[in-house]
């Protein structure tokens, strides 16, 4: 998508505000040509070339008036930008955030989140800015058009003269710009950088204060920031050179008008009042041309910004940017009868027909989440992945042909040494990493896209190093899951926090804090579990559940697991032994390859890799 | 002082200017000298202008040389030309002042904030914090490069623009001042609505981009457990709470801008009558050219205050942000830093003496009387379970936070006493944390501490038994780590946090549930180079697997921020009643099952 055709795209968002706005700010644009003109009767009844009907004081009041008037335009202008511009950038965030969650999950961003809060501010605030200027375009046209019509009957010839070199400046300036864009990138580039060193300095507070790395970090800080204010200042030195080609533009013009008017003055054709209303309107000309010369300024910003945006969509198409979509304001139109995803998705086993055809439908509802319809998919009979390959693109690392088989009811630990894989392989299979190669067949079906199908109610999961949000812990753990009476409690239960629940001031409203901060690390898995284990699931992904539980804690909730699950089959990595002695499958990874599997006692005696990591615990 | 502060934080205005100012904006002398003088130069040529275009029109009317007509033209025209490049190259100069002087603050900000306790970065997001000390910031940025010098300049023009239509007649001068005082008093009077509202959009900003970097992070969790809907609701919920602040923030602007420009039409009306009074009253008090004179200048007053508007418009952006910045500045850590008591050298032994812990003032304790002695060089193995005071412990040791009664010795020294860069320099924490930082490996080991060499870097990475790792490094230790370890296991990423203890010298040693994410061949490999680093040193492990703590010398047991148990570790394991030995029943039973 070209950065004309995005920009299009958002007008077209909102046409009707649009269309409100672009006429408010055409005619305040235009509201100036009246007092030039009052000016020039003043000037005129002076001298006595033209006598005004109603005197001198009648021209002041209608000057006053003529404020009044641009000032009540002024008022409609603003409410209408400030709704339109809000809702384009909402609307664009709202795009962003939303396919940022349905990419998959481990590789969601392409950057570090520090920076990709820079797109999401900036960069959106960049194309607002390019957005709300462009509405200026259409009050200069009419100004101008009018302005000449006036300038036209008074001195063709002066009109001409003045006018000409103007616009050959304003194109000048154009290509100008062109080098703009050049150190825009630059400079957006330089912050980025520094926001990006702000959040990764925030986000590892602890460890810069344990190590008392505090004036290096800052000192590094400095460094980036240093390099921001370097291209930064080049940026201005760009901007503003042209700018106040747009800006003086005025005094050269008057001083055009000043040559070619000595002559016509002398001759008598030329009056002061005439020499007043030319200055004047000239001003407002090039005000409004410097309009023109911001919209450009901007519009090259926004071009630099989309390009930014659009890497961050890593490879998905521009328009999903633009697509209309509910923001938060106005009536929801739900998809579907009122009820949000969750609730729907947990009774939906029956409808089969919640196919891509339900979304497909923008005559009925014209604004969804744009999100995938929940699939239900039939009961869990056996799953299985074949061939299934991931290789991280920086170091050629992960996993390689790996097939597994899972059936209902089954309980099957992944075990390896560090960086053997483990985590690779359970994302992989959940869609949270692109597969390469290799497929997945829920009951023999083919799973096409493992991102969309691994949710509830097929799968839950529960990250190695979860995270919590900013919220109540209730909410931490039913992430928008209406809650049934005693499903929490339930949860809560089954992941062996019911005792640390009652040890929080606030229970389960207590706010967590960012990231969770406020519980202690085990505290922070176990409510990962309970998230997990809310969801009614026939699949429980559990990558690493026990690091920071202790053996007691440990052993209990393996045991409430194994008791609860029913008929839900479970993936566990794991390499404790509280894990292992309840597995009925074991697979060994090294490499990224699958070395060994089968059960415990087999394993024992078969493998030498598994040896040592069950002995390994013991001789330490 | 202290009182001092208080107050002028109450009212804001001009003495919190005054302090920003003389920090940051003063001491950049150069920079001032330039921009004054290219200002001053500007100003001239503004007001000689009009004055050529008054010769200009009476010089027409009459009948001198057509010559000089050109003349005049070819002036206005060539100071025109000039005055454009005065104006780029101010431009430059304040651009270069509102960067230094705002980078200046940044780096204070995050050294500040970076010197807070957890207490305060507990309540924070990294995404709000990217608000605090970059956004706001940036909305100081013009106040520091060109409020005093446009202030000034602004002032000085309107003052000779006044000075000039005294000049022409008494009158004239006299209805422009008037018009002026009541326009800036005006203009005064309607800023005071808008301030609180654009603090207000400040703070929701915070909250929003505090929202989207935690989601950033989350993706993994969000996405597997289908909680999308969750995160877009409460998107949702933000949009609409935060537009009504932006209209009314907006609507700030509106007001200020209608305001000049009802302003300025009086002005002009008021202009025309006088003139058309003085004109009428007696012909040849005032030419026609002097007349568009005044109208010229009362035209060009506009700018001038036009440009005072806008930098008290920005001013209004800025004091949100001004406020928002002080409070982060005033925000004290409750640690303080101790006198600088010294520490002996080499290991150094640890003791509680009766202490008492909560997390929040009044609140529940989270340790209860804790007495505890260590001598130098000891191993302390501590257990409980999750949640009964361990990290808690930890912590306390590096002084992230203080007891509220009774106190921790070490080395003999209290904590308090000590400088926080001294005590964290001799007392190491290693994490169950994932703490990887975008950057290089060699700045993820050191910290960005350049003293250290590459060999040492290497050795402690092959005795860790990354060796490998280390090799396949495509750029070696300058290769790139992404931000939380990327495609780093969260194995190795452990190992990694643990190598940097390795590289600095500490006499007291705390491993928090170090290895917790380590299989146990690898924890059986990192061993003897765990021997050699505890060495000479006190270590306190933290542990929830018994194995963990084989090497300790002391056990003690927590349970609901109590000792429970505590004693030699022999002597507690011989003995069949001890909880200890208990547990390492249970510990057995879990290998034989």
């Amino acid at each position: 998508m070209k950065t004309r055709q995005f920009f299009i795209s958002i007008i077209r968002y909102r046409p009707g505000l649009y269309a409100l706005n672009l006429i408010a700010w055409s005619l305040i644009h235009m509201a100036p040509l009246v007092p030039g003109l009052l000016t020039k009767a003043f000037f005129d009844d002076l001298e006595g070339s033209y006598d005004f009907p109603y005197g001198i004081a009648a021209i002041a009041a209608l000057l006053v008036a003529a404020a009044l008037g641009r000032i009540a335009l002024i008022y409609v202008g603003f409410l209408t930008d400030v709704n339109v511009r809000y809702r384009v950038s909402m609307l664009l965030r709202r795009n962003m955030l939303a396919h940022v969650l349905k990419e998959p999950g481990a590789r969601a961003i392409p950057v570090s989140p520090g920076e990709a809060i820079s797109n999401f501010r900036d960069d959106v605030d960049h194309t607002e800015e390019a957005f709300s200027w462009s509405v200026d375009m259409l009050g200069l046209v009419g100004f101008v058009v009018v302005a000449s019509w006036i300038l036209l009957s008074i001195d063709a010839q002066m009109t001409v003269l003045v006018f000409v070199p103007l616009i050959l400046v304003v194109t000048a300036a154009q290509i100008g710009t062109a080098r703009i864009q050049k150190y825009r990138a630059a400079s957006r580039e330089a912050t980025a950088k520094v926001t990006g060193a702000i959040s990764e300095m925030f986000s590892n507070v602890q460890a810069i204060q344990v190590a008392g790395a505090e004036k290096r970090v800052v000192g590094r800080f400095v460094q980036l920031s240093e390099k921001r204010r370097e291209t930064m200042v080049k940026d201005k030195l760009m901007t503003e050179a042209l700018s106040s080609v747009f800006a003086n533009s005025v005094n050269l013009g008057t001083g055009l008008i000043l040559l070619l008017a000595g002559y016509k003055m002398r001759a008598g054709g030329f009056t002061v009042g005439d020499l007043a209303l030319f200055v004047y309107y000239l001003t407002f000309v090039t005000q409004l041309i410097g309009n023109v010369g911001n919209f450009m300024t901007y519009y090259k910003q926004m071009a630099v910004s989309f390009g930014r945006i659009k890497s961050m969509l890593q490879g998905a198409p521009a328009q999903l940017l633009t697509k209309p979509a509910y923001i938060g304001l106005g009536r929801r139109k739900p998809r579907r009868g009122g009820q949000s995803e969750e609730a729907r998705s947990t009774q939906a086993a029956p409808a089969g027909a919640a196919s891509p055809a339900d979304a497909g439908q923008p005559a009925e509802s014209p604004v969804d989440d744009g999100f995938p319809p929940p699939v239900a998919a039939p009961p869990l009979q056996m799953l299985e992945a074949r061939g299934l390959t991931y290789r991280f693109p920086e170091t050629g690392r992960g996993i390689e042909g790996i097939d597994l088989t899972l059936r209902a009811g089954s309980f099957t630990v992944v075990t390896g040494m560090i960086g053997s894989g483990k985590t690779t392989l359970v994302r992989t299979l959940l869609g949270l990493l692109p597969a390469e190669a290799g497929e997945i067949r829920w009951n023999g079906e083919l799973v096409e896209r493992p991102a969309d199908f691994f949710v509830p109610p097929q799968s839950a999961y529960t990250a190695q190093i979860p995270r919590l949000y900013s919220d109540r812990l209730r909410n931490n753990i039913l992430l928008g899951q209406p809650e049934r009476p005693g499903s929490v409690e339930g949860a809560l239960h089954a992941a062996v926090m019911e005792e640390d629940i009652g040890g929080l001031e606030q229970g389960l409203d207590t706010m967590v804090g960012p990231r969770g901060v406020k519980l202690s690390g085990g505290q922070a898995q176990r409510t990962a579990a309970a998230r997990m284990l809310v969801r009614d699931a026939q699949l429980y992904v559990f990558d690493d559940l026990s690091s920071a539980l202790d053996v007691e804690t440990e052993r209990r909730l393996w045991e409430r697991l194994f008791r609860q699950r029913g008929d839900a089959a479970c993936l566990v990595v794991s390499h404790r032994k509280a894990a292992l002695a309840h597995a009925d499958h074991i697979i060994v990874l090294h490499g990224g390859r699958i070395e060994a599997e089968g059960s415990a006692e087999e394993l024992l005696r078969t493998s030498e890799s598994f040896r040592q990591l069950w002995h390994g615990e013991e001789t330490g | 002082m202290k009182g001092e502060q208080k107050e002028d934080r109450k009212i804001g205005g001009w003495s919190v200017y005054r302090e920003m100012l003389g920090r940051y904006v003063l001491p950049q002398k150069r920079l001032l000298g330039w921009l004054a003088a290219l200002l001053l130069l500007s100003i001239g040529l503004q007001l000689v202008n009009p004055q050529i275009i008054r010769y200009f029109i009476d010089t027409a009317q009459g009948d001198g040389e057509l010559t000089a007509l050109y003349w005049a033209a070819g002036f206005f025209i060539l100071f025109s030309l000039v005055q454009q490049g005065v104006s780029v190259a101010a431009a430059y100069f304040s651009e270069n002042l509102g960067w230094s002087t705002t980078n200046r603050l940044r780096a204070e900000l995050a050294e500040h904030c970076l010197a807070l306790d957890m207490g305060f970065h507990k309540t924070q997001t990294s995404g709000s914090l990217i608000e605090r000390v970059d956004g706001d910031v940036n909305a100081l940025a013009n106040f520091f490069s060109s409020f005093i010098i446009h202030l000034a300049g602004n002032l000085v023009l309107m003052v000779g623009i006044l000075a000039l239509l005294f000049r022409e007649n008494v009158w004239i001068g006299l209805v422009m001042t008037a018009f002026v005082i009541g326009a800036v008093y005006v203009i005064q009077w309607i800023r005071r609505f808008a301030v609180p509202v654009w603090k207000r959009w400040r703070e929701m900003n915070a909250e929003f981009y505090g929202f989207i970097g935690e989601h950033l992070e989350g993706t993994e969790d969000t996405r597997a457990n289908g909680a999308a809907g969750y995160v877009m609701n409460r998107f949702y919920e933000l949009t609409r709470r935060m537009l009504p602040v932006r209209v009314r923030a907006f609507f700030g602007f509106c007001m200020m801008w209608s305001t000049t420009i009802l302003v300025f039409a009086l002005g002009n009306a008021a202009a025309f009558l006088v003139c058309a009074w003085l004109w009428e009253g007696g012909q040849g008090a005032l030419t026609i050219g002097s007349i568009y004179l005044v109208f010229y200048y009362t035209e060009q007053l506009a700018k001038p205050i036009e440009k005072i508007r806008t930098q008290l418009e920005d001013l209004q952006k800025a004091d949100a942000s001004l406020l928002r910045v002080r409070e982060l500045l005033a925000t004290q850590p409750k640690i303080q830093d101790g006198p600088g008591a010294e520490l002996p050298a080499g290991p150094l032994s640890v003791e509680f003496h009766d202490m008492e812990f909560a997390y929040e003032e009044g609140g529940r304790n989270t340790l209860h009387r804790l007495q505890l002695k260590l001598e130098p060089g000891q191993t302390l193995g501590l257990l409980g379970r999750t949640g009964s005071g361990k990290t808690t412990l930890a912590r306390l040791l590096l002084r992230f936070y203080d007891p509220q009664a009774g106190g921790i010795r070490l080395g003999g020294v209290d904590l308090r006493e000590l400088k926080l860069h001294e005590l964290r320099r001799k007392v190491a924490l290693v994490t169950q944390n994932i703490e990887i930082l975008e950057g290089s490996v060699r700045d993820n080991l050191t910290l960005f501490d350049d003293s250290i060499p590459d060999a040492r870097i290497a050795e402690v990475l092959r005795e860790l038994g990354l060796g490998a790792w280390h090799d396949s490094l495509p750029d070696g230790l300058d290769t790139v780590l992404a931000s939380g370890g990327g495609s780093l296991s969260a194995g190795e990423a452990q190992l990694l946090a643990f190598a940097r203890v390795f590289l600095t010298d500490p006499g007291l040693v705390i491993l928090d549930e170090a290895s917790s994410r380590l299989d146990p061949l690898t924890e059986t490999r990192i061993e003897q180079a765990i021997t050699r680093l505890l060495q000479e040193k006190t270590c306190i492990i933290i542990a929830h697997r018994l194995a963990t703590v084989q090497r300790a010398d002391h056990i003690l047991i927590l349970e609901h921020g109590r000792v429970l148990e505590s004693g030699g570790r022999e002597q507690l394991a011989s003995d069949p009643d001890s909880r200890f030995s208990r547990m390492l029943a249970v510990g057995m039973e879990e290998v034989l099952a």
